[in-house]
């Protein structure tokens, strides 16, 4: 019976192997050797095109003690991910419930709500720039109206993140689409029988909807977290000239780590600062993965 | 793929399953009888016809400006409504730079893009979901951990890599990656396959099914709103990607519908009544597809347990 | 399921009809042989980001006259987006396989050549020495201890625009443009045309289309670095240049000053075109715009105010240069391209076609006698060639370059009030000198 059982979970092994296989492949063909680079690289002055000099931790260590810039680039990012995580993901969830109905016309609303999500580029960012004018912009114009005296936006440091983290939420039709297909999945009979117990709509949604989505709440979280921490193109083009200004207040970890790998060539820096972003969002990473079984609710788990 | 002919039992099983979970048209948790489900229903409307013109305003600014001329586009303060409806903007946007081409060739990867991520993603995320293996925790953790290298610091490096493989200034840069899954998509699909019933699929066993006849037969049909999801996204990153394309093509023969809108983007000055009228061209695919494509995450399950 | 199937096959097939195209078709052709195409010419293969619809066609034209002129060389041109284009060089010059001829930013040139990005010219200039063909101060740009890095092809400068009809409606000679920064404020404030809390017209505001580093340059005649890579800013005439620019943003009051500035960094509307705005300083290229959406703009056009009187007109350029990226396998080839694409004929007619200040002294001035400009231009190009003379270069200095950043988050606090102009100058000081010390 034992080695049956010995067997029987040595075949699974193998299957599992051969499953994820091609991602195996890939990784050690594609990815693991610019990784592995980039870390060695991180311990030299390297510059891309001249030189590669062992510096030792002098890269991690300039960071940590003399570069102001390097502190300021990660307060504004942690910034932005402690906003615009949770206030993304709510308003996804919330927006897919809206969306998970039988109301007339539902599809086109779909698509208009996902429109955002698959614009993208310059020409949005600009479009945004536009709105957000202090003068003239349809955003000030619209608080106008509730006798709100709208800030200045981009101009002001105090506003320029907040700034970023609303035109966010204007695209969060992407992951909406995901709180969709799995809130296609949760079981009628589930609301039926809560039904039958008198539950009102908004305990149908918090008792059953988000428990049964869970998972998929877990993965926005955990890779919007990830996503979030790499935030770049938006500042790179909203700040004049890509600077991060006014006042460094858009100077994301990402972009000063542009500025430092292209600008400067100080590619062997720009390494050092991504193994600790690396260290940072990782730790965060496990430490959702372990919080995990707490809340979130796999129905084919194993029990 | 060898099928086992004999009992097919647990196919029922899930076919089962299936029906009893969304044997419904549309599940919706704001449900409710008479009169009281109308009025939500209207109110729900007009939130969201709100909502829409919300979105759709910054949408309608970009298309006002595609109608207008340059000198309209400087007026200031900017006007909401285009003076003349120059809608010969569109076919000189067009013609600005050989877009048709573009359209074929971004067409092209973005295609072989969706076939790979589709497959490869759907597969290697079974792995991770449902079977048990030594090891599984740590290469799940390195899956994730390579989203959190950005993307900058390996750029260079692999550009090396593939200029040694000879693959610049070719499609395989941009395609072959895709067919070996990618952690994005290997997680999301993991999530979705986690919520399968792990009695189902031991059932499959108890009944000769082996593991790949498992994931054809049950994983893919009852994670097709997932996989609907996977390819839109995926569709969605190729189609708009500019790094990848800018880095690995140098014939600009073949190059892509992104790479073509930034003619209109200068060093001085941006043409911005052509640049919004391209983006809107290079967006309407896109729409299209999705438009379409709702229908198959969004009753895939009912269709299929309605078409065996 | 089936459905599922059948549609994975019609996209696989449709998939390999594709594929038939070329973009499948890889290439070892590497190698460190000079590239040569079917006729037996050595190809140069040249990447600029002129692709919009008014450039290309000129330098098209000028690659074409080239291969034609001459039957060994056949330059090929790939369009690349602005500013991802160095990347890409970047990458293919660490790859290897770099193009062999690339347009680049002027005045980051020495430090691609301490890079060894960019290769080494002076083996080249040794044989024929062009440099004599340019501004002196483009020249300099290029060097790197004292050799070259690439060849000067376009630059510009900043003046400053006016309008004549607004001067006269202010009761101002509008052939008497504003000469100091006296009289800059004192017209500005006989221009604004004060509404409420709002205005109509403002008169001028120092910051809108250039920043404040220009102001320092144009007070202090020189930049932050002197020859000896010594770095000074807290100086008093800073701190009374800072103060200076403040006392415009304090006078129009923040929101004024956002509204008009938000305007001009979407690149859509332009306050100076319905001269809601009455002078400003900008590019002579600023002119192509007025041409096209404002032509019936009556405008002047002048070189900057001087700080005081017998101060000097400094002013501020940039530009760009034609390089060879180090590994390319086809340099004296590329080398024969540069050498024409930088001489009067080439220069002569992207600047006439293109309004556009070149770096050939000799075509800059025959372009500004061109017939085929009209009055307004033939005004502009004519103050732009000559404000030459006082348009200074700011190339980046390889001992710290990238100290800009470390002074403008300070300037920006000093004008949004959070600092005093003596705390922004000797912050910056400092933490400049921090950095050159630590790149020591």
């Amino acid at each position: 019976m034992g080695k049956k059982r010995l067997t029987m979970r040595r075949k699974e092994s193998i299957y599992g192997y051969i499953f994820v296989l091609p991602w195996i492949i890939g990784f050690l063909a594609f990815t693991a050797g610019p990784l592995v680079f980039s870390f060695v690289a991180s311990f030299t002055n390297y510059n891309i095109t001249s030189q590669m000099d062992f510096v030792g931790a002098e890269n991690y260590q300039g960071l940590f003690t003399e570069d102001s810039l390097f502190w300021t680039s990660l307060w504004n990012t942690l910034y932005f991910v402690i906003f615009s995580v949770p206030l993304t993901t709510i308003g996804a969830i919330f927006l897919s419930a809206l969306l998970n109905q039988d109301i007339p016309g539902m599809r086109v609303f779909r698509t208009l709500y996902y429109l955002p999500a698959v614009l993208s580029g310059v020409g949005v960012y600009m479009l945004w720039m536009q709105l957000l004018d202090p003068g003239t912009g349809m955003v000030n114009l619209v608080l106008s109206w509730f006798g709100i005296d709208g800030p200045n936006w981009l101009f002001d440091p105090d506003w320029t993140k907040p700034s970023i983290i609303f035109m966010k939420l204007w695209s969060v039709g992407g992951s909406m689409l995901l709180y969709l297909a799995s809130m296609q999945g949760v079981s009628k009979s589930l609301y039926e029988a809560a039904e039958i117990d008198g539950a009102n709509t908004w305990k149908k949604f918090f008792h059953i909807t988000i428990p049964m989505i869970t998972p998929v709440i877990f993965f926005d979280v955990v890779t919007s977290l990830i996503g979030g921490f790499q935030i770049f193109q938006e500042a790179y083009v909203m700040s004049n000239n890509g600077e991060g200004g006014p006042a460094n207040s858009l100077l994301f970890y990402n972009l000063y780590m542009w500025k430092q790998a292209f600008t400067n060539f100080n590619m062997g820096y720009a390494m050092a600062m991504s193994w600790i972003l690396f260290v940072i969002v990782f730790i965060l990473t496990i430490f959702n993965l372990k919080l995990a079984p707490r809340w979130v609710h796999y129905e084919g788990e194993e029990k | 793929m060898d099928k086992p002919t004999d009992n097919l039992d647990y196919l029922d099983k899930a076919d089962n399953l299936k029906t009893i979970e969304t044997a419904n048209e549309n599940p919706s948790f704001f449900e409710h009888r008479g009169n009281r489900k109308n009025i939500l229903v209207v109110f729900n409307f007009v939130l969201l016809a709100i909502g829409s013109l919300l979105i759709l305003s910054p949408l309608w600014w970009m298309f006002a400006t595609s109608l207008k001329t340059m000198a309209e586009v400087m007026s200031f303060p900017p006007s909401f409504w285009p003076e003349d409806w120059l809608f010969s903007n569109y076919i000189k946007t067009w013609e600005a730079a050989p877009f048709t081409r573009y359209t074929i060739n971004t067409l092209t990867i973005t295609i072989l893009v969706v076939i790979g991520n589709v497959l490869s993603n759907s597969f290697i995320a079974y792995g991770f979901a449902k079977i048990p293996f030594r090891g599984k925790n740590i290469l799940f953790a390195i899956v994730l951990a390579t989203m959190m290298i950005p993307g900058f610091v390996t750029l260079i490096p692999q550009y090396v890599l593939f200029a040694n493989l000879g693959w610049v200034n070719t499609y395989y840069p941009l395609i072959v990656p895709a067919f070996f899954g990618s952690a994005f998509n290997i997680f999301l699909l993991r999530q979705f396959y986690m919520t399968i019933p792990t009695e189902l699929i031991e059932a499959a066993k108890m009944e000769g099914a082996n593991h790949f006849y498992i994931w054809w037969k049950i994983g893919l049909p009852l994670t097709k709103p997932a996989i609907a999801t996977v390819a839109i996204f995926s569709f969605n990153g190729a189609w708009n990607d500019f790094l990848g394309p800018l880095l690995y093509l140098n014939d600009e023969n073949l190059y892509t519908l992104q790479i073509g809108l930034q003619v209109f983007k200068g060093q001085l000055s941006t043409q911005w009544n052509y640049l919004m009228a391209g983006s809107l061209l290079v967006l309407l695919p896109v729409i299209l597809i999705f438009f379409f494509f709702q229908k198959y995450f969004i009753q895939g399950i009912n269709l299929q347990s309605g078409g065996k | 399921m089936n459905k599922l199937k059948v549609f994975i096959i019609l996209i696989a097939g449709l998939a390999l009809i594709l594929s038939g195209c070329s973009g499948f078709q890889t290439n070892n052709s590497g190698g460190d042989e000079a590239a040569v195409n079917e006729d037996g010419k050595t190809v140069v293969d040249f990447w600029t980001f002129w692709g919009s619809e008014i450039r290309r066609p000129i330098i098209e034209q000028i690659i074409t006259d080239f291969n034609e002129s001459q039957d060994e060389i056949e330059v090929k041109h790939t369009y690349l987006p602005f500013g991802d284009i160095w990347t890409k060089e970047l990458a293919a010059i660490a790859a290897g396989d770099p193009p062999d001829v690339v347009i680049n930013d002027i005045n980051a040139t020495a430090l691609r050549g301490q890079k060894k990005q960019a290769m080494n010219l002076s083996k080249f200039l040794e044989e024929d020495d062009i440099s004599k063909r340019f501004y002196p101060e483009l020249w300099d740009a290029t060097l790197y201890e004292g050799d070259s890095y690439g060849i000067p092809f376009n630059t510009d400068t900043r003046v400053l625009f006016y309008n004549k009809d607004a001067f006269k409606e202010a009761g101002l000679d509008p052939e008497k443009p504003p000469t100091t920064w006296a009289e800059l404020e004192e017209y500005a404030a006989k221009l604004d045309k004060k509404a409420g809390s709002n205005y109509d017209r403002v008169g001028f505001y120092p910051l809108w289309g250039i920043g404040y580093d220009v102001w320092l340059l144009n007070a202090n005649g020189q930049s932050y670095f002197d020859d000896q890579d010594n770095f000074e800013v807290d100086t008093a005439k800073n701190e009374e240049v800072l103060n200076w620019l403040k006392s415009w943003k304090d006078k129009y009051g923040e929101d004024v000053v956002n509204s008009y500035q938000a305007q001009i960094d979407s690149q859509q509307g332009h306050p100076f075109f319905t001269g809601d705005l009455a002078m400003i300083a900008q590019a002579p290229t600023f002119y192509t715009q007025i041409r096209d959406y404002a032509p019936d703009l009556n405008f002047g056009v002048i070189e900057l105010p001087e700080y005081e009187e017998g101060n000097g007109n400094t002013s501020w350029g940039g530009g760009f240069v034609a390089e060879i990226p180090e590994g390319s396998k086809n340099s004296e080839a590329a080398w024969e391209f540069i050498k024409y694409l930088t001489d009067v004929e080439a220069q002569e007619y992207w600047a006439v076609k293109n309004f556009d200040n070149v770096a050939n002294i000799e075509a800059a001035e025959a372009a500004a006698k061109s017939d085929e400009f009209t009055e307004d231009g033939t005004m502009v190009y004519e103050k732009a060639v000559e404000n030459m003379e006082h348009t200074l270069l700011t190339p980046v200095p390889v001992i710290a370059p990238d100290f800009t950043s470390l002074i403008n988050p300070n300037i920006d606090e000093f004008l949004l009030g959070s600092m005093t102009a003596k705390e922004a100058l000797a912050k910056s000081q400092a933490d400049v000198e921090n950095l050159i010390e630590k790149n020591k």
